[in-house]
């Protein structure tokens, strides 16, 4: 007896073939890298979650085939530079899985989203490989050297737009002397844009977490664009900047970590918008879907508890 | 989202096993009926007949004080032949005692007292005591006794006639409603007469149109309006159909009663009718059998005790192995196997070909399951803490408010039974209370015994130090009256030795 709608596995797999109009655009701008990134990643995420389960005793094939560990290591593997040295990734995946979700038991009972700690961990450890990104389209032969460490990245790689008006900005540029829009950020944005909204056609995510992430962007932006047009950055800036787009669609939406409540998890992606845009312009980071996230996953069980829904006859 | 008539929640599920034409099938008489002395609540019927006494259709085989419980009556005319325990329909398979009538195959009736179609001039509880003795219970699945729950709906100004039936795959109400359609809009004039009740309003779901349409053609009475309700699962539970009609709540931990309202199934409606008009006690009852297991699903007017099997065999079973289920898809029981008797709150048996159930898995928090929870609880919250039997934390999320309609079980995604566990952990709640409440009673009665021994013992010191007091000033006076004689003595020894020395 059962609804016949998608079970926990599909729901997997589909937030998976959602992301790939988003991995497409980014390979079509930077190229073989985040191919690389995606094998790696996945093969490491199974190698690691299968090693712990047999640690634990628990059967493996079940865990693997839920796709849910798959889909922690494509986000980080498509939220990491493209050009980062293989060993990134390995170590970043290897720490989501085991310190992100197996230490806490597995699917459904981590507290944070496992991507996002794999990120901020390899974010604070390995700041250069991590800001380091691509500049131009990378061919098979040039990714595979790249990724091995066989030839060095200068001339390929930049930092990102996000990075950039922050550096110009802080060294007393003006908003209207910069360059602040790029064709490659936007696309790929766009691409996770209509991902996330195939998903909230589907049914697979609610709408509430990613509107009112891009609300909480929105009211915080525009306060601050108001505040001094020269000195901040516009709104749209913000939405099509970085892992907006990614983190409204695909991270914040993550059902384990994020706040189960109607109520709150409108209050929840809020929240994040605010963070991000915060610790973006007065943070020490570049971007900071993943620290805003980590902060919101904190608060879930506060939010959850003050706002259940009206229950009947009460 | 909430509309004029409707609720939040819920879930639509089409009929699974759909019939071209919903028919009432006349059952044969079974050789033999089983019939249970326990009832759904209340205390057991005590039988007042002996094995090997002939017995009468209608006849009352086992009687009753208790207003939780109503008498049993004989369904077919024949012999008593056990008075024993039998396995029952219920979730445990548990056994109860049973009184076994072999069918004569004459069905001879007793001759029952009634009003007769003039039904107006009885008062009313005349009439409550003839739904009494008639056996009626409710109809619709909850087997509670009708009389008493009318008897205790005289100051209500609604009465609400439930044909909803939203058990999706159960349409032995839907038949009802086509085929007796005189007979429930009787037995609701009845209902009106006893509550003193100012309308009724009989609620059909959308997707019954004949018996909506049917209905409409006998009803003459301008206090009966008969609506539609849209088709969603769980609008047959009492408070959901009260909001979705009335577009109030029933408090929590309340009852209907409290706004003033009363609902009754359609099924008891017109059983009620055969009760005081017709003089005929509840003997018989519409089943549905459905199912992947059968040919032809249908509908059948069988006597109460037959066997499952009885009206089974008459729907084309294909020759597999089946699992039994009575009452509806969602909320009914599985039995043990077809040789249970029907009783009167089986509405439905479901015959479903044995399949693999499927594999659980972790709850992701999807939320789906409060997308559709009908009272708006958070089963996600709920499951985690009814899985870590933290049930005082899963009570602050309203457990006691879960129907266990099986809504979030429905969609979750993980196969998670989640109304099994909120069953489990309202049980656990129940018993932790009650040992809660036995050991606080005993930690009273310890903490007073401690608190009489300390007061004893203070009362003592207190006592022995007055006693002490006391003596101190009894020695204090002896010890001048001492002095006193000393004195004397003195004196007189002294006087004495002055006389000698003289």
């Amino acid at each position: 007896m059962h609804s016949g709608a998608l079970n926990t596995n599909q729901i997997m797999r589909q937030v998976i073939y959602a992301l790939a109009l988003g991995i497409i655009a980014s390979y079509y701008f930077f190229g073989w890298g985040i191919v690389f990134q995606i094998v790696l990643g996945v093969a490491t995420a199974i190698v690691v979650e299968s090693a712990f389960l047999r640690i634990r005793k628990l059967p493996i094939k079940p865990a693997i085939s839920d796709g849910s560990a798959v889909l922690s290591a494509i986000l980080l593997a498509i939220s990491i530079p493209s050009i980062a040295p293989w060993w990134i990734v390995v170590v970043g995946v290897s720490f989501a899985i085991v310190f992100g979700k197996q230490l806490y038991g597995g699917l459904g009972n981590n507290p944070f989203n496992p991507a996002m700690l794999g990120y901020a961990f390899l974010l604070i450890s390995y700041p250069l490989q991590m800001t380091t990104w691509a500049s131009e389209f990378l061919s098979f032969s040039q990714g595979f050297d790249v990724f091995f460490n066989l030839s060095s990245i200068d001339g390929l790689s930049g930092a990102t737009r996000l990075d950039d008006v922050k550096t110009q900005l802080s060294l007393g540029y003006l908003v209207h002397e910069l360059q602040i829009y790029s064709i490659s950020q936007s696309l790929i944005s766009i691409g996770f844009l209509l991902g996330g909204l195939y998903l909230i056609a589907r049914g697979i995510i609610f709408w509430h977490i990613p509107v009112a992430f891009m609300l909480g962007i929105l009211t915080t932006s525009i306060l601050l664009f108001i505040s001094d047009s020269q000195l901040y950055v516009p709104p749209q800036f913000h939405l099509i900047s970085g892992g907006t787009m990614l983190g409204a669609f695909f991270i914040a939406t993550d059902p384990v970590s994020a706040s189960t409540t109607p109520k709150g998890r409108l209050v929840y992606g809020f929240l994040i918008g605010v963070l991000i845009v915060v610790i973006r312009v007065f943070g020490g980071y570049p971007d900071s879907v993943a620290f805003a996230v980590l902060l919101m996953n904190m608060t879930v069980p506060l939010i959850d508890t003050y706002t259940q829904p009206k229950v009947f006859g009460r | 989202m909430p509309n004029q008539l409707g609720f939040d929640g819920g879930v639509v599920i089409p009929n699974p096993y759909p019939v071209e034409k919903v028919e009432i099938i006349q059952a044969p008489l079974p050789n033999q009926v089983v019939l249970p002395l326990q009832q759904r609540v209340g205390d057991q019927a005590i039988p007042c007949v002996k094995v090997g006494d002939r017995v009468l259709t209608g006849q009352e085989i086992a009687t009753t004080k208790d207003s939780f419980c109503v008498p049993v009556h004989a369904s077919v005319s024949g012999t008593v032949i056990a008075i024993n325990e039998q396995v029952i329909p219920h979730k445990s398979g548990i056994k109860s005692t049973c009184i076994t009538i072999e069918s004569d195959g004459k069905d001879e009736w007793v001759k029952n007292p009634g009003c007769g179609p003039d039904f107006l001039h009885c008062d009313t509880s005349t009439m409550i005591e003839y739904i009494r003795i008639s056996g009626i219970v409710g109809l619709g699945g909850a087997g509670f006794p009708t009389h008493t729950k009318v008897a205790r709906a005289q100051d209500c100004h609604t009465l609400i006639i439930n044909g909803t039936e939203c058990e999706p795959g159960v349409m032995c109400d839907d038949a009802l409603m086509q085929y007796y359609p005189r007979e429930v809009i009787r037995g609701v004039e009845i209902l009106l007469h006893i509550c003193g009740a100012s309308r009724a309003i009989i609620a059909v779901e959308n997707d019954k149109q004949e018996a909506f349409n049917s209905l409409l053609m006998y009803n003459h009475n301008e206090r009966i309006s008969i609506v539609h309700i849209p088709t969603k699962y769980t609008s047959g539970a009492e408070k959901l159909l009260i909001k979705a009609l009335l577009g109030v709540e029933v408090p929590s931990g309340g009852f209907a009663p409290d706004l003033g309202v009363v609902c009754q199934n359609v099924a008891t409606t017109k059983a009620i009718f055969d009760a005081v008009v017709e003089s005929k006690p509840l003997v018989s009852r519409i089943v549905t059998v459905t199912g992947s297991g059968v040919e032809k699903p249908n509908n059948f007017e069988v006597r109460l005790g037959s066997s499952f099997d009885h009206v089974i065999a008459m729907s084309q079973p294909n020759k597999r192995s089946h699992d039994i289920r009575m009452g509806g898809m969602m909320m009914g029981v599985d039995v043990k196997d077809g040789k249970v008797p029907i009783c009167k709150i089986t509405n439905g048996i479901f015959v479903n070909d044995q399949s693999k159930s499927p594999v659980v898995q972790e709850c992701i928090r999807c939320g789906a399951c409060n997308q559709v929870c009908p009272v708006s609880l958070l089963p996600q919250q709920l499951y985690w803490y009814a899985k870590s039997e933290n049930t005082d934390k899963a009570m602050d999320y309203n457990l006691a408010d879960c129907i266990e309609c099986r809504c979030c079980d429905y969609v979750c995604p993980s196969h998670i039974p989640l109304a099994e566990y909120f069953s489990f952990a309202k049980a656990l709640h129940r018993k932790t209370t009650d040992d809660q409440y036995r050991t606080d009673i005993a930690r009273e009665r310890f903490e007073f015994r401690e608190y009489r021994l300390e007061r004893n013992k203070q009362e003592r010191t207190e006592m022995m130090a007055a006693k002490k007091e006391e003596l101190k000033k009894k020695m204090a006076n002896d010890k001048a009256q001492k002095d006193k004689v000393a004195a004397a003595m003195a004196r007189v020894k002294k006087s004495k030795k002055a006389s000698d020395d003289a």
